[in-house]
């Protein structure tokens, strides 16, 4: 039972971290309302690395992942995560492949200007259960947990702007354990200090507000104590591109953390993605 | 005979120069939404896929992409506007050089 429940302390910490996949010079840990362009295909190898503590319980999660996204019209794309997770909590190991998630983004309003954009999309995740949860510290959720979001934003030679709000309500997963719904609510500011020309390296600093809400936990109808509550962090991160390559990374630092009881809290996540698109 | 032949067909050279269906043909295309020199490789990739293009230049500064086409192929600006937007972006302006 002792197990169980820093399981769910500890994957509600680590499950926060959202993971929304990027085009274009979009936020690191929130979405952004780019899509591909027609016909083509972006491919991103990207390790994830947390750490919380708290309570006296210690986790740390290291996730590489791999990313495709293709865009099925310059307005729409789809897109696949396959994670495979190393997990350590409270002395116990665990690794292998996490959950598996596809998802699609549909720009369904934007404005082009002289050397800018303003957009606006849609965006929905599936994630399925394909990570094991027999194990200590669990893998994946058990569960088949949706999401979906809006997001809008601006971008120019020089300055940028995204907002974003999305859900994700989860379903009963291992242990008959309903994970409490979320909310994303993000704000996004970014400059390119240097303009470059078409094919040279190019850099973009981006600062990011990240707010999340997790409801409380429940099983056999029961909700759970020392579930739910919210975290605010702010989120540094840069863009670095040349040709058809990118390399961008970034740290979420909580500033604000409102878990509800006795909760492990969020001490950083990080995050390094290698970007290519053909 | 064959002479005279000859020095009509130059006549005609110099009368006439060479129209943009028989020579390279360039544009510009004035492109709406240019923002960063990343995303700008989806115009590329479109233009590429286009048969009779030979040569692409992007200005991202200014917004400007110069098209050269092989000799015998020209673009329209409806066909200009497909693949820009197919590329994500707006064609504004649309102009063949020669």
């Amino acid at each position: 039972m002792k197990k169980t429940l820093l399981s769910v302390v500890v994957g509600l910490s680590a499950g926060f971290a959202g993971n929304f996949s990027a085009y274009a010079h979009g936020p690191l840990f929130s979405p952004g309302p780019e899509t591909i362009f027609k016909g083509g295909t972006q491919i991103t190898a990207g390790l994830q690395t947390s750490k919380s503590s708290g309570v006296g319980q210690k986790s740390r999660s290291y996730q590489l992942y791999l990313e495709a996204e293709y865009g099925l019209t310059s307005d729409w794309q789809v897109g696949i995560e396959i994670p495979y997770t190393w997990k350590k909590q409270n002395g116990f190991t665990a690794n292998g492949l996490a959950d598996i998630v596809i998802d699609s983004k549909y720009l369904f309003w934007k404005k082009d200007l002289p050397g800018a954009q303003y957009k606006a999309a849609a965006l929905a995740k599936l994630k399925f259960p394909t990570g094991k949860n027999s194990t200590t510290p669990r893998l994946g959720s058990g569960s088949v947990d949706i999401t979906g979001g809006l997001t809008a934003g601006y971008e120019s030679r020089r300055w940028y702007w995204f907002a974003s709000a999305a859900y994700r309500a989860n379903t009963k997963g291992a242990g008959s354990l309903k994970k409490g719904d979320m909310q994303f609510l993000n704000v996004v500011g970014g400059i390119r200090p240097v303009l470059t020309e078409y094919s040279e390296p190019d850099t973009v600093l981006m600062l990011e507000m990240n707010w999340q809400r997790a409801g409380r936990d429940q099983q056999g109808g029961n909700k759970l104590a020392n579930t739910g509550g919210w975290e605010l962090f702010v989120s540094p991160l840069v863009w670095w591109t040349s040709g058809q390559v990118a390399i961008r990374g970034g740290v979420q630092i909580p500033v604000v953390s409102a878990l509800k009881g006795n909760q492990a809290s969020a001490d950083y996540r990080a995050k390094l993605e290698f970007v290519y698109h053909f | 005979m064959f002479k005279y032949l000859k020095i009509a067909a130059l006549s005609l050279g110099f009368l006439f120069p060479l129209t943009s269906t028989t020579m390279a043909a360039k544009y510009t295309l004035q492109v709406d939404g240019l923002a960063c020199p990343f995303c700008a490789y989806g115009i590329e990739k479109q233009l590429n896929k286009t048969k009779g293009v030979t040569n692409i230049k992007i200005n991202i500064n200014d917004g400007i992409i110069t098209v050269t086409t092989a000799k015998g192929k020209t673009m329209s600006k409806a066909q200009a506007a497909r693949i820009v937007k197919n590329a994500g972006f707006t064609l504004r302006g649309f102009k063949a050089l020669n």
